[in-house]
């Protein structure tokens, strides 16, 4: 093992083998390393153990067994249930089916752009808002994304051979990033799902927009909401 | 109905695990009150299907399953996604402090939930990136990168002087 290997697996979190603790027994660098990653991992920990409401334990209890009461009571149409569940499975799995089915370039440089040059991405700094409102004024105006969510960051950026406004958007579940290409005219939609990201490309009045997220119906939400808008 | 021997053995697994779940919730939707709904409404569908859950051994995957399919189930809810938010307060000068030099907990919650998720999967739940990827229904590989860039990106947002060196960079 050397020290690249070493590094990579530490910062991967999964703790320390047999093969690191020897690389790192003869390298004082490494060691060094190890020692400073274990303070960040113990404020890590730290921060993601937010409180426990008070009460917390004992209220899911007491919903469990009023729960358990409730079936013992006489139930409603489990047929008419079970249908609708079939009905929603259904649905669900037909949406995934047209996400699988399709991987379509541009929306995949979307999420490629997402894993490998997002943070580097919001690292070169904001541009300001009445900048950004006013390149993008013809394209996608800032109030019609603000309406969804909080935008965190937006900034230009090179993208696939070209410039496109990288925004980060807060929605209340997930973190969603949006490509808006002002020069990218898209005839029909695109859509990818790689490495557990959702994809979608969407035309524009002027140009289009990419959005990617974890979760496909934030984007398919999202991706509603800019196209009705 | 759940047998009182059933019930008693759920409570058990609830109690030894409430906490982690919550936790873990909260990570996900960044909100107490929601991560509590979270957690109260998956815990009543596990509930349920505790009596039929064969492998008691993944009892503990199971209820981070659980709580899982439960967010994105109110996600596929939840349309559209207005933010409760003042428009008034969205002011996006390039100046603006929240990205750069903050405390852990601010940092975790910048980041995307395609970060966050795993590291709480791995940090608070104890996961292996292998079981976190059958979680997830991702590749072992993927896991680890997301994991690696999640922490290469808190050190960066947590990094002191590092709005400092980003202004004199650009100037």
């Amino acid at each position: 093992m050397n020290c690249l290997e070493y590094r990579r697996a530490l910062l991967a979190g999964a703790g320390e083998t047999e093969a690191m603790r020897a690389h790192r027994s003869q390298c004082a660098a490494c060691s060094a390393l190890f020692d400073e990653h274990a303070a960040f991992e113990g404020d890590l920990r730290r921060a993601l153990e937010v409180p426990i409401p008070a009460g917390f334990e004992e209220r899911l209890a007491n919903a469990g067994a009023a729960t358990d009461r409730a079936r013992a009571a006489p139930s409603v149409d489990r047929r008419r249930v079970l249908a609708a569940a079939v009905a929603a499975a259904a649905a669900v799995g037909v949406g995934l089916y047209a996400w699988r089915e399709r991987n379509d370039p541009l929306a995949l440089a979307c999420i490629e752009f997402v894993m490998k040059d997002e943070a580097k991405s919001i690292m070169m700094g904001a541009t300001p808002r009445a900048e950004a409102a006013r390149v993008l004024a013809d394209s996608l105006p800032l109030e019609r994304l603000e309406r969804i969510g909080q935008i965190r960051h937006i900034a230009p950026c090179p993208f696939n051979g070209g410039t496109a406004y990288h925004v980060v958007l807060a929605v209340p579940q997930d973190k969603v990033t949006l490509l808006i290409m002002p020069d990218a005219r898209l005839e029909v939609r695109e859509r990818a799902l790689h490495d557990g990201l959702y994809a979608s490309v969407i035309p524009l009045r002027n140009g289009s927009v990419g959005i990617v997220a974890s979760n496909r119906a934030v984007v398919d939400s999202i991706a509603g909401a800019l196209r009705s808008g | 109905m759940t047998s009182p021997k059933e019930r008693l053995r759920f409570e058990e697994v609830v109690k030894e695990h409430a906490g982690d779940l919550y936790r873990y919730a909260f990570w996900l939707v960044r909100d107490r009150h929601q991560a509590e709904d979270v957690v109260q409404e998956a815990l009543l569908r596990g509930w349920r299907a505790f009596p039929r859950l064969r492998d008691r051994a993944a009892v503990k995957t199971w209820l981070f399953a659980i709580v899982r399919n439960e967010f994105y189930r109110r996600i596929a809810k939840d349309v559209p996604y207005a933010a409760s938010v003042d428009v008034a307060e969205l002011d996006i000068a390039d100046e603006r402090p929240g990205l750069f030099g903050l405390e852990m907990r601010e940092a975790l919650m910048a980041l995307p939930v395609s970060y966050s998720e795993p590291l709480a999967l791995q940090v608070l739940g104890g996961f292996s990136c292998a079981e976190i990827a059958a979680m997830l229904e991702t590749t072992e590989g993927a896991v680890m990168t997301r994991l690696t860039r999640a922490r290469q990106t808190l050190r960066r947002l947590i990094a002191p002087g590092a709005a400092k060196e980003r202004r004199g960079g650009r100037s």
